[in-house]
């Protein structure tokens, strides 16, 4: 019943989307606005049928209904409460209903917010090819990812339960829907590229049209990605949170074209160039999407994420064929129009910077790829096996990452056109001093390795420079109206400029992961000890004692729990409890280990049980000591906040726009400057 | 003139000492044969493990790999010799940094190249760009938009 509820939900979804396309077709070609208007409305229809569809499918999980063949695989009755609606985006065809509901959703908001433009050209066209992309989607899950296939055979009593690896922790809850709405969300700023191509509207509506959409998809890839590491970190149990591994890759890659459009349209928003450069990034970004989503879910790559097989890689090839395609060729058709007579003065200006920022991307970007796909491609078409592994990543990555936070250091002071050495030496000096001493500090205080003081030099040079904005803009703001204090003054300032300065936010959000990268990846130490009950083992300045072992059953899994005492310079932290867990139920027997994790401040004290008690009833404990990894985590934080200041809705601009408001009201001043500086772009 | 050139020069000698100090405590002295083992653990993939270095891996096989690494190290075995031992039993799979010679060298070459290629490209856009005089607004443009303001003083919005 519930199965047939749902695929009644996927039904309606492909017939609404397919309707849609048709009648968004028809009124685009009659140019006719109510027929557009109607198929506008279809977009409704579509995220109605993926509501019914996810409701269905939690309902039948909830409900432990294993006539579905998709319940079997993905829940048992013993599966905790969380992981059983969890289990929606758990394997394949769970995963694409969640893509489908999330893209209605998506497109819904569009079509909402631009209901009065609906027969605008630009917003028809993008309509229509939203419409499309949630047609492939839902026809995917009509055929070969029809998440409502019914149990052969018999139906069980019982289920095979989510992978182990998917029911131990509850990040597994938050980072794939995060992750979704990160991809899914560059179909938007994508539809409106294409749509741009076709109407041959290639100035900077479309950007404009979709910056606010661009942000948040970006912001919620960024939170996915992070939440992935910790989710790699805290569950894995092999002591780091980044392995290069392809699916990791996958998401992200796109991110970092993403990244690198936010950057580039403030250069064609203030100079009308790099239009196709803008265009292919992002239609690359979408590509890429669904090349990873390929990755992810077709099988074709041996990975600890890869946990479904099936036959879909030929329809997402064929997808992704098609969406390059597309925008290859439209670009190509409209090259004339694309043609942008602007020039760029100099290299050493805001727009140069962006284009080496842009160089620097894309170049991540091509590194990250490459050396996903390659072993792929070697084994495709050579027949041989080969790994391209973490020290190549590193090798080629930590370049790329250390001049990016150069740039970013030095970027946003930068002036657009061109730049003096007067007005360098003003703005850059004292950050770039700054820098120097922090690098210098910190080599005499024994930091070692010269990527790490690099990094940490680069770090508090950018950060420096951000200060130095912030102080220069709320001086401007106090100067204008002495009255108020700087307390006040801060966000009449940020409200003043809020892509500038929830940017900067973002950017001290980046270099808090930089350092948070080079201190972990440089100065990690880890050790591993055969120990006895009651022996004390020491690593740095943190002892650890062995106190035994406790053992405990539920349903679906054996846990064996070692129980660690850990001082550090004879002041006790804590006992903590690095466990392993074998899951009789999982295929093979899988035994997962749950490391513990003391998080601190400056250092994280991470312990694995490593192999449980042998015949000499001693253990193989993981003892490993990492600096500054919660700074990761909290840096992602400083990232997202800086996100929502930046695309936060100017209310006051909008007030003032209406002359009828609150008259009593004195109007909001203009925010002033103390020089041309303050009224610069935003850095993203 | 000299007020002009000291900062930036006393700021690159500043960077340069930290980064001697800083870089000079890395390669001081041969290095022990814990690091040495740890450094080619982590270039040889866990045959057993799903992506993980036999460095990062806890899996038995991987234990046994860094015991055996361990005991070469000790008996004076060069990187490169345990390394070639283990592509011996495992093929070049095992290697996580492909070697820069047959296909493998593409994956080293090819992002170097575009990054070049690119940066060449921009030097040469910078250099016609230069060259082309900055644009001007002719008179035709100035009458354009002067009909444009005009026709907009006319009709009020």
């Amino acid at each position: 019943m519930k199965g047939a509820l749902g695929f009644g939900g996927v039904t309606l979804g492909f017939m609404a989307a397919a309707l849609g396309v048709v009648t968004m077709a028809v009124g685009i070609h009659r140019r006719d606005g109510r027929i557009m208007a109607t198929g506008r409305q279809f977009v409704f229809m579509v995220l109605l049928g993926a509501v019914v569809a996810a409701g269905a499918m939690e309902w039948a999980l909830v409900t432990h209904d294993f006539s579905i063949a998709y319940v079997v695989r993905n829940h048992a009755r013993a599966t905790p409460m969380l992981y059983t609606v969890a289990a929606l985006w758990g394997a394949l065809e769970g995963s694409i209903l969640l893509w489908g509901l999330v893209l209605a959703g998506y497109l819904a908001v569009m079509v909402h917010r631009l209901r009065a433009r609906a027969s605008e050209p630009l917003v028809a066209w993008a309509t229509l090819v939203g419409l499309i992309v949630a047609a492939f989607f839902f026809a995917l899950m009509l055929g070969p990812a029809n998440p409502f296939k019914p149990t052969g055979g018999l139906i069980p009593q019982d289920g095979l339960g989510p992978n182990p690896l998917l029911q131990n922790h509850v990040l597994m809850a938050i980072h794939p829907p995060m992750l979704y709405l990160g991809y899914v969300g560059m179909t938007i700023p994508f539809a409106f590229a294409v749509a741009a191509l076709i109407t041959g509207r290639v100035g900077e509506g479309w950007l404009l049209e979709t910056r606010r959409a661009t942000l948040v998809a970006w912001a919620f890839l960024s939170t996915g990605i992070i939440l992935g590491a910790w989710w790699s970190y805290e569950v894995l149990g092999w002591g780091g949170y980044w392995a290069w591994d392809p699916v990791e890759n996958a998401s992200f890659i796109p991110w970092l074209t993403a990244t690198a459009f936010l950057h580039s349209v403030v250069v064609q928003e203030r100079r009308g160039m790099l239009r196709v450069w803008n265009l292919s990034l992002i239609m690359a970004t979408f590509c890429l999407t669904i090349l990873g989503t390929f990755l992810t879910r077709s099988g074709v790559l041996n990975s600890v994420h890869a946990f479904s097989e099936s036959t879909i890689g030929a329809w997402f090839l064929s997808f992704l064929g098609l969406a390059a395609a597309t925008g290859i060729g439209l670009i190509a058709w409209r090259g004339d129009r694309l043609r942008t007579p602007g020039r760029i003065d100099s290299p050493v200006s805001r727009e140069g910077a962006f284009l080496a920022n842009n160089l620097l991307f894309a170049a991540f970007a091509f590194v990250v790829l490459l050396g996903t796909v390659f072993p792929l491609l070697v084994e495709a078409l050579r027949d041989e096996k080969l790994s391209v592994g973490e020290p190549y990543f590193d090798r080629m990555t930590v370049p790329i990452g250390l001049a990016l936070l150069f740039f970013m250091a030095v970027a946003p002071a930068l002036p657009w056109r061109a730049a003096s050495g007067e007005v360098l030496r003003r703005r850059l000096g004292v950050p770039a001093w700054v820098g120097a001493l922090t690098m210098a500090a910190c080599a005499v205080l024994g930091a070692r390795g010269v990527a790490q003081i690099v990094a940490f030099g680069l770090g508090a040079f950018a950060v420096a420079g951000i200060v130095r904005q912030y102080v220069l803009g709320v001086g401007a703001t106090r100067r204008a109206d002495p009255d108020i204090g700087w307390r006040r003054a801060l966000p009449r300032t940020v409200a003043g400029n809020r892509r500038l300065y929830g940017g900067l936010v973002v950017h001290v959000g980046v270099v808090v992961i930089a350092i948070a990268l080079a201190a972990s990846m440089g100065y990690t130490k880890k050790r591993e000890f055969r120990v006895v009950e009651g022996e004390q083992v020491t690593l740095q300045s943190h002892r650890f004692t062995y106190l035994g072992i406790k053992q405990h059953e539920t349903g679906q899994k054996t846990t064996i729990q070692a129980r660690v005492r850990v001082e550090r310079d004879g002041k006790e932290l804590g006992v903590y409890a690095p466990a392993l867990s074998i899951f009789p139920n999982a295929p093979g027997g899988a035994a997962i280990g749950t490391p513990s994790v003391r998080t601190g401040v400056l250092r994280d004290v991470y312990l694995t049980l490593v192999a449980s008690p042998g015949e000499d009833g001693r253990i193989t404990l993981g003892v490993q000591l990492s600096p500054l990894v919660v700074w990761l985590w909290i840096g992602g934080g400083i990232i997202v906040c800086g996100t929502a200041i930046a695309v936060w809705p100017a209310r006051r601009a909008r007030r003032r726009a209406d002359p009828g408001a609150d008259a009593a009201e004195p109007p909001p001043r203009p925010v002033p400057s103390a020089d041309e500086e303050t009224l610069q772009e935003a850095p993203v | 003139m000299i007020r002009r050139i000291v900062p930036p020069l006393a700021l690159a000698a500043v960077v340069v000492v930290a980064l001697v100090i800083g870089g000079a405590g890395r390669d001081r002295g041969p290095r022990s044969p814990a690091a040495k083992t740890q450094a080619i653990a982590e270039d040889l993939r866990c045959p057993v493990c799903q992506g993980l270095s036999v460095a990062d891996s806890h899996s038995p096989t991987a234990e046994s790999m860094r015991e055996d690494i361990r005991r070469r190290v000790d008996a004076g075995e060069s990187a490169a010799s345990i390394k070639a031992h283990y592509v011996g039993s495992y093929g070049e799979w095992v290697l996580l940094r492909p070697e820069a010679t047959g296909v493998g060298v593409l994956v080293w070459v090819l992002p170097v190249g575009a990054l070049l290629l690119a940066a060449g490209g921009l030097a040469l856009a910078f250099r016609r760009w230069r060259r082309q005089p900055a644009m001007a607004a002719t008179e035709e443009d100035r009458a354009l938009v002067e009909a444009a303001l005009a026709n907009q003083r006319n009709e009020p919005a």
